[in-house]
C-alpha cells in the first residue's frame, strides 16, 4: 500500500477531481436523457445537458455536505449515538425531543438567555446600525474612514487579540469602559444616578430571567431587598452571573456593521427629491426622517430583522470566547447553539445534540414564518 | 489552439507533480546529539533487524498530535527524536501536527467518529475516563512484561491507564501548588504564614485584601485561585475537597457530593468568596488585568500585580528567573485538620500524556516511538525545554534539582501528588458542578442545596 503522505494527498486530489468530473457528466447525461424521454427537441436536451454540467458541481456539494449531512443529523437525533463510545448508535425514537422539551433545565436556560440575547440585543444592534448609517448618510468629510472603521470588527470577526481586548476593556476596576463611566458620574453627578439606575434595572432584569432558567426567584428577591445600588457601584461586566449577558450585548452591538452598510444602501436608494420637497413644505430633518426615510428604510429593516434574528438565534461565537475559560459564567450566559456544541463536543452526545439542532432550526423556522407573515403590517415596498 | 495549450499546460503540471511526489523527503536525519537517543535508536535497531524485511519496505507515515508545546519542544523532536526513529526504522516518517487545547475536543471527536486519525494523541488527565474505550491497550508494548522502564514512571502513570490497561505515557506532572508572597502576607499583618486550615483562610482572606476606593475593586486579592474572579472553578472545588480526605465515589461506586467534606467544601468557597469580594450582590471589582503571573511585580511601574497568595499550576507562576522568588513560598494546600481529622496536604497533579487511539493501524510503532520520546534522558530533555517537572522519576535531574522551585515543587508532587483523574464523566461533571457552583457565588443556592444539586444531576449523568 502507497503511503507516501505526498503520493496520497497527490491521488486524494486526484480522485476528487476525477470524482466531481464523472458525476458532473452522470448527471448532465441523466438530464439529457430526461429531456429525450420527454420528447424534447435536441437543442432543449443539449440545453439540459450544459445547464446540468456546469451547475453539477454545486449540485454534488449540495449533497455531499449539506443535505446528506442533514439526514445523518436527523437520523441521530433519534438515536443514543455518542461519539467516543465503542457502542453503535441505538434507536430511542423521540426520546432525546422528550427529554429536552420536558425535562432538560440546561436547555430551559439556554432558550431563556437566547430570548434574553434576541429581545435586548437586536434591537439594539439595530439600532445603532440606523444610528451609524444615517450619520455617515450626512456626507461628511472622511466618511469612508468612518465606514471602514465601522465596518472593521466585522472583518476581524472574534479572533484573541479582540477578545483579550474586550476583557482589558470590560475590567471592572481599571476597564476604560467602567473608568469612562466613573469618570462621568463624578463630573456630572446625574449621570451617576443614571448609571445606578440602569445597574439596578439590569440586574433586577437579568436576576429575573436567571429565575426563570432556574425556575427559583431568590436572586430576584435578593436583588430587590439590597435596593438602589450604593454611589461607588459600576457594572461587574466579565465578573457576575447577573452580568455576563450584557458583555454579549456589547459584541452583538460591536458587529453591527453589515447591518449599517445595508441601512446606508438603503438610505443611498431614497430619491433626494422627497426630502427637498418635504423640506420646501418645512417639514424639519427630524420629521424628514421619521416620514420619509424610516418607511421607505422598511424593506431594509425587516431584512437585518430577519437575518439578524437568525444570527441572534444562533449566537455562540461572542459567549465561547468570552466565557470558554471562565467556566462559573457558562451557565448564566449560555445560549442555544452553545448549548448544542456543549452536548456533542465537550459530552460528545451527537445524538441528543443533533436533536438539539433541530429543535433550535424548527424555532427559527417559526419565528422567521412569523416575519413574513407580518411583514404586509409595516413593511412598505411602494418605492421599489 | 488554447484548448490544445491549456492541455498540454496540465499534463506538465500533473507530471511534475507527480514526479515531485515520487521522490523521498529531503533527508534531514542528523546524528542524534543526546546520548540516550543513540541508546534506544541502538536498541530499537537491534529489534528491527530482526523484523520482517518487508516491512522495512513498506513506507509508513506515523502521525503524532501535539496540543500547545513551546517551539523549542518542536523544535527539538524535530530534529532529535524523528530523526533518529526514522533511521531505526527505515521507511518510516514521522508527522507532528499541531493544534491547540482551545478546540481539541471538536478535533478528537472527528478523529474518533470517522475512525481515522493520528497514531498519537495528547490528551489530559482526567480524559483517561473519557477516551479510555476509544483507546488501544499498550500493555502488551509498554507493560511491565515489554519495557522494564515503566517502572521509572512516577504516581502520573495512573492518569495513562484505563481499566487497569496502559493507554499511554505520561509526559509531564503539573500539580497545583499554593505560592503565596512572603512579603506581602507579613505586610498585611499576618504573622503565620501560608493559612494551614479553613478558618485561616478565611481570617486571611479577609485581612490581606485590599480594596482601591476609588474603583471600588481589589487592588490586592489575599488568595487567586483558578478563576479569580468567581472563585468557584470546579478544579478549586475538587482540590479543596481532596484535601479534607474527600472521596469523590462511595464504595459502591456512586457519587459522594453528599458527605459533610463536599458540604464543607462548598461553605468554604462561599466563604472565601465572601471575605475578598463581599456579598454577591455589593461585590466589589475584580483585580486589573495585567501583564505577568498576578503573584509577580510589574517592572514598569514596580507594583505588585496584586495576589498575595495563588493557587494555581506551576506555569500561572513568574518564571523561575525573577527576582520575585526570593519572596514567594510553594506549599501544598494543607486542608482543615482542625476539623476534619482526615486532612492531608494536597497538590491536585495534572499531566499531559500521550495515548494511542484504538484506530491506529500502527501500535507498534507508536509504542516504539514513546520508548523513545520517553526515555530516561529524552523525558528529561522535553520536558526542559518546558520547564516542567517530568513525569519519570528518574529523569528528574540536572535543572529539576538545579532550580529550588522545580526541586520544591518535584518533592512536594512526590509527597503529597493527588491525580486529578479517574473522574467518570468528567466533562459531565464538570457542567453539573460549574452550574451549581455559579449560583453559589451569586447566593441564589445555599451550600446545602448546591450539594444536593450536584449530586443528584451526578447521579443522572452516571445514569445515563
Amino acid at each position: 500500500m502507497l503511503s507516501n503522505p505526498y503520493i496520497n494527498a497527490l491521488l486524494t486530489v486526484l480522485g476528487a477531481v476525477i470524482f466531481i468530473v464523472t458525476t458532473s457528466l452522470g448527471l448532465g447525461y441523466t438530464a439529457r436523457w430526461i429531456a429525450k424521454i420527454r420528447g424534447a427537441k435536441a437543442r432543449v436536451q443539449e440545453g439540459a445537458f450544459a445547464g446540468y454540467l456546469f451547475a453539477a458541481p454545486w449540485i454534488i456539494g449540495f449533497f455531499i455536505f449539506v443535505l446528506i449531512p442533514l439526514c445523518f443529523s436527523l437520523y441521530w437525533s433519534f438515536t443514543d449515538y455518542r461519539v467516543i463510545s465503542n457502542e453503535p448508535a441505538n434507536w430511542i425514537g423521540l426520546q432525546n425531543y422528550s427529554k429536552l422539551l420536558l425535562d432538560d433545565d440546561g436547555f430551559r436556560q439556554s432558550v431563556v438567555n437566547t430570548t434574553y440575547l434576541t429581545v435586548l440585543g437586536l434591537p439594539l444592534q439595530i439600532g445603532v446600525a440606523l444610528l451609524l448609517a444615517v450619520l455617515l448618510n450626512q456626507k461628511l468629510k472622511g466618511e469612508r474612514v468612518f465606514r471602514m472603521a465601522f465596518y472593521l470588527p466585522v472583518i476581524l470577526g472574534f479572533n484573541t487579540a479582540v477578545l483579550l481586548c474586550w476583557r482589558l476593556m470590560l475590567n471592572t476596576g481599571t476597564g476604560i469602559i467602567n473608568q469612562i463611566i466613573r469618570g462621568l458620574s463624578n463630573l456630572f453627578p446625574p449621570f451617576g444616578y443614571l448609571n445606578r439606575s440602569g445597574i439596578f434595572i439590569q440586574e433586577l432584569s437579568s436576576a429575573f430571567f436567571l429565575g426563570i432558567s432556574n425556575s427559583n426567584f431568590t436572586l430576584l428577591r435578593k436583588v430587590w431587598e439590597v435596593g438602589f445600588p450604593s454611589e461607588v457601584r459600576v457594572p461587574l461586566w466579565v465578573q457576575s452571573p447577573l452580568w455576563s449577558k450584557m458583555p454579549v450585548v456589547l459584541l452583538m452591538i460591536w458587529g453591527c456593521g453589515t447591518m449599517m452598510l445595508i441601512f446606508l444602501a438603503g438610505l443611498n436608494n431614497i430619491p433626494k427629491e422627497l426630502n427637498e420637497a418635504a423640506e420646501v413644505d418645512g417639514a424639519t430633518k427630524w420629521k424628514q426622517f421619521w416620514k420619509i426615510s424610516f418607511p421607505l428604510l422598511s424593506p431594509y429593516i425587516f431584512y437585518n430583522l430577519v437575518v439578524g434574528m437568525i444570527n441572534a438565534l444562533q449566537i455562540f461565537e461572542p459567549i465561547f470566547i468570552l466565557y470558554r475559560d471562565n467556566q462559573p459564567l457558562v451557565p448564566s450566559a449560555i445560549s442555544m447553539v452553545y448549548y448544542l456544541w456543549q452536548a456533542s463536543f465537550s459530552h460528545f452526545e451527537i445524538g441528543y445534540g443533533s436533536a438539539i439542532s433541530w429543535i433550535i432550526l424548527i424555532i427559527i423556522l417559526i419565528i422567521t414564518y412569523i416575519q413574513f407573515k407580518m411583514q404586509d403590517r409595516w413593511v412598505t415596498y411602494d418605492l421599489y | 489552439m488554447k484548448k490544445r495549450n491549456l492541455l498540454v499546460l496540465l499534463s506538465l503540471m500533473l507530471i511534475v507533480g507527480l514526479l515531485s511526489a515520487c521522490g523521498t523527503p529531503a533527508d534531514t536525519v542528523e546524528e542524534p546529539a543526546d546520548a540516550a537517543v543513540e541508546e534506544v535508536v541502538e536498541d530499537t535497531t537491534e529489534e528491527d533487524t530482526s523484523a520482517d524485511s518487508e516491512e522495512e519496505t513498506a513506507p509508513v507515515s506515523l502521525k503524532i498530535y501535539l496540543l500547545d508545546y513551546t517551539p523549542d519542544t518542536i523544535a527539538w523532536l524535530n530534529s532529535e527524536i524523528n530523526p533518529a526513529f526514522e533511521a531505526a526504522h527505515p521507511g518510516t516518517t514521522v508527522q507532528i501536527t499541531e493544534g491547540s487545547w482551545s478546540g481539541w475536543d471538536i478535533t478528537f471527536s472527528g478523529f474518533f467518529a470517522a475512525g481515522a486519525g493520528p497514531d498519537i494523541i495528547n490528551l489530559g488527565s482526567e480524559m483517561n475516563t473519557l477516551y479510555g474505550e476509544s483507546l488501544a491497550d499498550m500493555d502488551v508494548y509498554l507493560g511491565e512484561g515489554a519495557w522494564d522502564d515503566i517502572n521509572n514512571f512516577g504516581p502520573a502513570l495512573e492518569n495513562a491507564k484505563y481499566e487497569g490497561k496502559l493507554r499511554g505515557l505520561p509526559i509531564f506532572t503539573a500539580p497545583r501548588y499554593v505560592f503565596c508572597r512572603t512579603d506581602l502576607i507579613e505586610a498585611s499583618g499576618w504573622a503565620s504564614g501560608t493559612p494551614q486550615n479553613f478558618a485561616d483562610w478565611v481570617e486571611f482572606g479577609a485581612q490581606a485584601s485590599v480594596i482601591d476606593e476609588v474603583t471600588n475593586s481589589l487592588s490586592q486579592q489575599a488568595l487567586v485561585p483558578v478563576d479569580a474572579g468567581s472563585m468557584a472553578d470546579w478544579q478549586w472545588w475538587l482540590l479543596v475537597y481532596y484535601s479534607l480526605g474527600g472521596e469523590l465515589y462511595k464504595n459502591d461506586g456512586s457519587p459522594n457530593f453528599d458527605s459533610a467534606e463536599a458540604l464543607a467544601t462548598t461553605e468554604f468557597m462561599l466563604d472565601m468568596r465572601q471575605a475578598i469580594y463581599g456579598s454577591a450582590l455589593d461585590a466589589v471589582g475584580s483585580l486589573p488585568t495585567g501583564q505577568g503571573s498576578v503573584i509577580d511585580v510589574n517592572d514598569e511601574t514596580s507594583k505588585d500585580n496584586g495576589a498575595v497568595c495563588l493557587a494555581h499550576s506551576g506555569w500561572a507562576a513568574p518564571p523561575f528567573d525573577r527576582p520575585i522568588w526570593e519572596n514567594v513560598s510553594i506549599d501544598p494546600f494543607y486542608g482543615d485538620p482542625e476539623n476534619f481529622p482526615n486532612s492531608r496536604p494536597v497538590v491536585l497533579a495534572f499531566n499531559d500524556w500521550l495515548a494511542v487511539p484504538d484506530y491506529s493501524e500502527n501500535k507498534e510503532l507508536a509504542a516504539d516511538w514513546l520508548k523513545m520520546a520517553f526515555s530516561k534522558e529524552a523525558n528529561h530533555k522535553w520536558n526542559e525545554t518546558m520547564g516542567l517537572i517530568p513525569a519519570r522519576n528518574d529523569a528528574q535531574f540536572g535543572y529539576v534539582i538545579e532550580s529550588p522551585q522545580l526541586a520544591r515543587e518535584a518533592e512536594l508532587a512526590a509527597e503529597y501528588g493527588v491525580g486529578f483523574a479517574g473522574i467518570m464523566e468528567s466533562a459531565k461533571l464538570s457542567t453539573i458542578m460549574q452550574e451549581a457552583l455559579g449560583k453559589l457565588v451569586t447566593e441564589e443556592l445555599t451550600p446545602q442545596d448546591v450539594v444536593e444539586k450536584i449530586q443528584e444531576d451526578y447521579i443522572a449523568a452516571l445514569a445515563e
